[in-house]
């Protein structure tokens, strides 16, 4: 399949590019899953431990309850949440695809044989690809969605 | 995939222009905001040059099911899209605009910009978003490309719609639009993946090929049978045609006339790209004579194409809204060019390869002649605006709004006239050379109930039509009628030209410079594929495809020339039976 | 060339009128439409009258639409420079006519009207289908603009409903053309709407089942335009409703695209369903000429009756044409020329009476000899040359027509292809044609009786006063209302300046009409011969008429006059032998012979 997926450098699979064999059966070839989960849990942890022991502390009512996006959690659902919520999603959106495009792209590069044009050209695709998210940052900016007043 | 990319070029020539008006469209600065306009008339015309080759010409060795419609195809959405952004200005933003106001009126004081408020940048880089899903069709050779670029070219639309007005029409437009969009695309979404079901593919040469092995084995399997036919009722949403046609009155006359006539060309040719791509890809050698399309893709085309004529006509008769005649107009004008699709692109060489019986080639033709009258009249609507006594204006709307308009304002009643006359199909005028090729292709494939019913139905649109250019040429405007307020033309000077520009091209190109024209068509509808195995016998498909239920009239085949003359008939069927064209190998 | 300066000629001056001032408007039609008249007299001095069909310009055909095959090729033969005649000569007279009945919107009438004869013109010099059918619709146009804005209470329908019926029509015939054209494509390997490709390709490969349905869609697009009968209610209407100048070149002019459409088109495209259908054609134009002369009767609108009258008369134009001979053709074309100069004439003279009376209605008016002899002797001359009174042009060509119908069957089976087949119309046929002619004499005489003769009846406000107050004091005093008051009671010398020319041609073609019989000997001949060469009868009639044909004889091969120089005989070659003839066989039962 030659799509327009392939033909934009997003799925690695045109180029048949020596893939590590899925079906491994060594542990070891887990390692860095096992590392990603043990990174994890651990910055979780840290994290609660760590405002535990430096965190101010106050306490309240309002500290007491569900944190909801500053909406109040109990009452009616029908309420008018501020528009600008729908912008930083959207932007928020905006750079979470980047990411996700960015880690397969990444992940693949250093398997290209770098003496040959297909890595300029790889290259160039990311680079491409980065701008427009920057035009879209740019948008943003000028659009004024990071403007809280 | 680097060629690939190289025939993408006029794509990406938009895209940086749509990410420069994104930025541009956001200045505090009136001037340069209103830079937003030339940016994309530059890019569209780059567009259009690099979509021809540039300097080099034309590339008609890339392989696909239509290799030239990727060039020709682009170009002609380059040229119609300056036309079309010509009506752009003045859409969106009027407030933040300074209304220069018509002559003897003082300038309406500009409100303060505020970026959140303001639309033109969105909106421009909507329109270049939508054009450029658009190319992206001409060139589609994946179901998967083809799929996203139709999307490409719809979701920008349901928000141009949206926000054409700010009136609440306009929301309720766009919503329907949405929706009723939504689901075609889903209808379709979901007959790709049935013909990927069944083919094992969703690259257009190798959904081909296995049409082809399937066809030699003994039929083309139901589930691939059924993937067509859904895409092609899914498409019927794009191209405004029968079962999915309830939404063009409405969202047309919703949005402002400008959006309206991007409406009624550009999802309209992203359908047909893809309707044409697909029928590219199963071919023209099934059926009694060997020169149809399978039996039920055929029998679909041919109700929706009967209906979508029949209807769209009929029912432009009732209606007094100018907008909602060219709405349903517009989907009559679908049903003409479907007669195209279904006569396809004859065999090949000799007479069959020109324009005059390719039917492709028509359908191509013809969007071209059907977008250069269409936004002609489109721009008379937007040119015209009626002045209520609080300030407000709003487009003209009934067609009694254009009378002694030849008088009054004789460039814009001309151009109603002549557009009008033009989508009649009145000779000598453009839309009468557009509608020959449909005809002659529907009687040189043996379609001679289609062609009447589309004559027919030619004439049933003369009474609309006419009604469209007797209003500006004929009858006068009573004064005692501005009851809902003056009617003034938009300061938006523009728009007068956009259509001035479209009436000239209608005597035009019809009368001496649309020989360019008619050869760029001939050369669009030579498939990659067809030609190398149309006109088989029907005898070797499966009894499940051969039964063409709406083939009516020619029940007795075209008396066939001993091959003696080299007929292309003779010359393939004594083909029958040999060994597939050794690029279907190569791809399978 | 020369004939593409008829047509460029009021296309200049047209565009000179809408740049013009409206003051203008009335000299520049007038110079647009006399020039193509003196240019016309100039070519037709110098025009090879007795040489035959052949076109005789020899003009390069221009590409219009390369990749459709349509091109830009104008010639003319004796049929089609008689018919250009007419036209350029009803050009001025309209144009003249219409000074005083037009007097807002000058511009655009005089403008649409010098587009019309542009138009016109183009029709009959086209020599290319497509080019044939963009003048054969543009006709349209300016027509619908003249109706609907310079026409009576209800023109805004008649305009209307002329237009569809037209527009139909044509676009029918259009289909059946393009079939002939990918016929002839498929053959040559190019595309081409040339006239002669055409009807070559029609005659030759046409088997007689796809003849007879382009038979069936060509006539149906001229049919509606001459009228024949049941398609002929937009007339009427168009007629009544249209201004005079309309009127006339509605009669004069447009009714006869159809029959020459008929000539040029149907019989040598479809020669073999056209000899089968031809006592279907007869039929419906006699009924066309005996229903339609009996509605005459009971009119009481003058322009209505005469409007109904040429329904009738065109039957006969067409019963001569599908007579298929010699005589008849000739009378045919001849009924073309005749009809457009009486008709034309008598709507002209009506109009007069109109502009004076403000009224058509035969009830209101009477005796107007006693106030207009001039008006009156003019009436009565046309009306006996509509008549077909001895003498006068009418009388030649009817009596043309029902000779070529009543030899029909004689002729067509001395013909040694068709040894005994009998022809297509035969006595019956004329016989009740011509009682036809009775019912004209009748309503058309009882008109000039009611309206010309008998005691003087003017309609309130029109009395012996009124003409007196008016003459005395002239435009200024009379009624403001009156739009017309200037005009005299009788006619002016320019009314009579521009129905003299008619009436010289009427008595001309009456007395001596033999140059222009000789002229159409020729050609009408060569279209005999051809379609005695392109016809087997192996196309049944649908219902038995005259004598049951015999089993077909033998096929010899026809002599070398082919004018296509194409062999006839290939086709007959690989055919299989002729089935026997099945009596009563129905269209589409047809027998198939070839294919």
């Amino acid at each position: 399949m030659h799509g327009c997926l392939t033909s934009c450098g997003v799925l690695p699979g045109a180029l048949n590019l020596p893939m590590p064999p899925l079906a491994a059966t060594e542990v070891g070839s887990y390692a860095p899953v096992l590392l990603l989960i043990i990174m994890a849990i651990t910055f979780a942890v840290a994290n609660v431990v760590l405002s535990r022991i430096f965190g101010p502390r106050r306490e309240g009512n309002i500290k007491a309850t569900t944190y909801e996006s500053g909406m109040d959690p109990v009452g009616t659902a029908r309420k008018r949440f501020n528009v600008r919520f729908y912008l930083i999603a959207m932007i928020f959106l905006v750079f979470d695809i980047e990411i996700i495009f960015l880690y397969p792209w990444a992940a693949t590069f250093p398997n290209i044989d770098h003496s040959t044009d297909q890595a300029m050209i790889w290259l160039a695709r990311i680079f491409f690809f980065m701008l427009t998210t920057v035009i879209a940052y740019i948008y943003g900016y000028r659009k004024g969605v990071f403007k809280f007043d | 995939m680097i060629e690939k990319l190289q025939t993408l070029w006029p794509e990406i020539t938009l895209f940086i222009a749509a990410c420069a008006v994104m930025i541009v469209g956001l200045s505090g600065t009136r001037s340069i905001r209103a830079l937003c306009t030339p940016i994309c008339g530059l890019a569209l015309l780059i567009a259009t040059f690099l979509s021809l080759g540039g300097l080099g010409g034309v590339d008609i060795t890339v392989t696909g099911p239509l290799p030239v419609l990727a060039s020709y195809g682009k170009a002609m959405v380059g040229v119609i899209g300056v036309i079309l952004l010509l009506l752009i200005p003045g859409v969106v933003d009027r407030e933040f605009d300074a209304a220069p106001g018509g002559p003897g009126e003082a300038p309406q004081p500009p409100r303060a910009f505020e970026a959140i408020r303001s639309n033109t940048a969105e909106f421009h880089a909507f329109f270049l978003f939508s054009l450029m899903g658009l190319m992206l069709c001409a060139g589609a050779d994946d179901l998967i490309w083809l799929f996203l670029a139709l999307e490409l070219t719809s979701l920008p639309t349901y928000v141009m719609v949206t926000i054409s007005t700010a009136r609440n029409r306009s929301l309720e437009a766009g919503v329907k639009y949405f929706f009723l969009g939504a689901l075609g695309a889903a209808i379709f979404l979901y007959g790709f993946a049935l013909i990927y079901g069944g083919t094992g593919s969703t690259n257009l040469e190798a959904v081909h090929a296995s049409i082809v092995a399937q066809a030699d084995a003994g039929g083309i399997n139901s589930i691939t049978m059924a993937g067509f036919v859904m895409a092609i009722i899914g498409l019927c949403f794009k191209i405004a045609a029968v079962p999915m046609h309830f939404y063009t009155p409405d969202v047309y006359q919703g949005a402002a006339a400008p959006v309206a006539a991007f409406l009624a060309f550009v999802p309209k040719s992203a359908g047909f790209f893809a309707i044409m791509l697909l029928t590219a890809t199963l071919g023209w050698s099934f059926g009694a004579s060997g020169t149809e399309l399978p039996g039920p893709v055929h029998s679909a085309l041919y109700i929706i194409a009967v209906l979508t004529m029949t209807v769209g006509n009929v029912l432009a008769i009732l209606q007094n809204s100018i907008k909602r005649i060219l709405a349903y107009s517009s989907i009559a004008h679908s049903g003409y060019m479907l007669v195209g699709i279904i006569a396809g692109p004859g065999g090949g060489g000799g007479a069959d390869s020109t324009l005059s019986r390719n039917g492709l080639s028509a359908v191509w033709f013809y969007l071209v002649c059907y977008g250069v009258m269409n936004v002609g009249a489109f721009a008379v609507v937007a040119s015209l605006e009626r002045r209520r006594a609080d300030g407000t204006h709003d487009e003209i709307d009934s067609v009694a709004d254009l009378r002694g308009l030849c008088a009054s304002r004789p460039l814009l009643g001309w151009t109603m006239v002549i557009s009008a006359a033009g989508l009649l199909g009145l000779p000598p005028l453009l839309g009468f050379f557009g509608k020959l090729p449909l005809f002659t292709s529907g009687v040189g494939a043996g379609h001679y109930l289609l062609v009447i019913i589309l004559g027919i139905n030619s004439a049933i649109a003369a009474y609309y039509y006419l009604r469209l250019a007797a209003a500006p040429l004929l009858e006068s405007r009573d004064p005692a009628e501005s009851v809902g307020g003056e009617i003034v033309e938009s300061p938006y000077r523009l728009r007068t030209a956009a259509g001035l520009i479209s009436a000239v091209g209608v005597v035009a190109l019809a009368l001496g410079l649309g020989g360019p024209l008619g050869s760029a068509a001939t050369s669009v509808g030579q498939s990659g594929f067809a030609p190398s195995y149309v006109g088989r016998r029907a005898a070797d498909r499966s009894p499940a495809v051969i039964p063409a239920a709406a083939h009516t009239v020619d029940d007795e085949p075209r008396d066939v020339e001993p091959a003696a003359d080299g007929s292309v008939d003779g010359a393939t069927i004594e083909s029958d039976g040999g060994p597939p064209d050794a690029r279907f190998d190569h791809a399978r | 060339m020369n004939l593409a300066l008829l047509i460029a000629i009021p296309l200049v001056f047209a565009f000179a009128v809408a740049l013009s001032r409206p003051a203008q408007a009335r000299l520049l039609a007038t110079i647009g439409t006399l020039l193509p008249v003196a240019l016309y007299i100039v070519q037709a001095l110098g025009f090879p009258w007795l040489r035959g069909e052949t076109d005789f310009y020899n003009t390069d055909a221009i590409d219009l639409f390369p990749s459709l095959g349509v091109r830009l090729s104008l010639n003319a033969d004796t049929v089609s420079m008689l018919l250009i005649g007419l036209t350029v000569l009803l050009g001025p007279i309209c144009v003249i006519g219409s000074y005083t009945a037009v007097q807002d919107r000058l511009k655009t009438y005089y403008g649409w009207l010098l587009v019309l004869q542009a138009a016109m013109t183009g029709v009959f010099a086209a020599r290319d289908a497509v080019l044939f059918f963009v003048f054969f619709e543009f006709t349209l146009v300016p027509m619908y603009i003249l109706i609907s804005l310079y026409g009576s209470t209800n023109r805004k329908a008649a305009a209307t409903k002329f237009f569809l019926y037209t527009f139909t029509g044509s676009v029918i015939m259009l289909a059946g053309l393009a079939y002939i054209a990918w016929v002839s494509a498929t053959r040559t390997g190019e595309w081409s709407f040339d006239l002669t490709t055409l009807t070559v390709a029609s005659s030759e490969y046409l088997s007689n089942r796809e003849q007879a349905w382009v038979f069936g869609a060509l006539m149906l697009g001229f049919a509606v335009k001459v009228p024949l009968f049941p398609l002929h209610t937009w007339l009427p209407l168009a007629h009544t409703e249209a201004p005079t100048a309309g009127s006339v070149i509605l009669a004069g002019v447009l009714l006869k695209l159809g029959t020459y459409g008929m000539y040029k088109f149907v019989l040598p495209m479809c020669p073999e369903a056209a000899l089968a259908y031809a006592p279907l054609v007869a039929v419906v134009s006699i009924i066309g000429i005996l229903y339609a002369g009996l509605i005459c009767w009971v009119q009481t609108d003058v322009k209505k009756l005469v409007a109904y009258s040429s329904v009738s008369h065109l039957g006969f134009c067409v019963l001569g044409l599908f007579s298929m001979t010699s005589i008849g053709l000739t009378g045919s074309l001849l009924y073309m020329i005749n009809h457009g100069l009486s008709t034309g004439a008598l709507f002209l003279l009506i109009g007069m009476m109109y502009e004076r009376y403000h009224t058509r209605s035969m009830k209101e008016l009477g005796g107007l000899a006693a106030r207009m002899p001039v008006w009156a002797t003019f009436m009565v001359f046309f009306v006996m040359s509509s008549v077909g009174l001895p003498g006068l042009n009418g009388f030649v060509s009817e009596l043309y027509c029902l000779l070529g119908t009543f030899q029909a069957g004689d002729e067509w089976a001395h013909h040694p292809t068709r040894a005994g087949l009998g022809g297509p119309l035969g006595p019956w046929f004329a016989a009740v044609a011509a009682v036809g002619m009775i019912v004209g004499a009748m309503y058309l005489l009882y008109m000039v009786g009611k309206v010309v003769w008998g005691p003087l009846v003017e309609p309130h406000g029109h009395g012996a006063h009124a003409h007196g107050h008016r003459h005395s004091a002239g435009a200024p005093a009379s009624a403001p209302s009156d739009a017309h008051a200037h005009l005299p009671a009788d006619l002016t010398p320019r009314e009579i300046g521009i129905l003299l020319p008619l009436a010289a041609l009427c008595i001309f073609l009456g007395v001596y009409p033999r140059p222009v019989l000789k002229a159409l000997e020729g050609p009408t001949q060569q279209m005999v011969e051809s379609l005695h060469m392109h016809t087997r009868g192996s196309l049944q009639t649908p219902w038995p008429v005259g004598a049951p044909p015999p089993p077909r004889p033998a096929h010899t091969a026809p002599a070398a006059t082919d004018p296509h120089d194409v062999p006839a005989n290939q086709h007959p070659a690989d055919e299989p032998p002729a089935a026997p003839a099945s009596g009563g066989a129905g269209a589409g039962s047809a027998q198939e012979a070839g294919h």
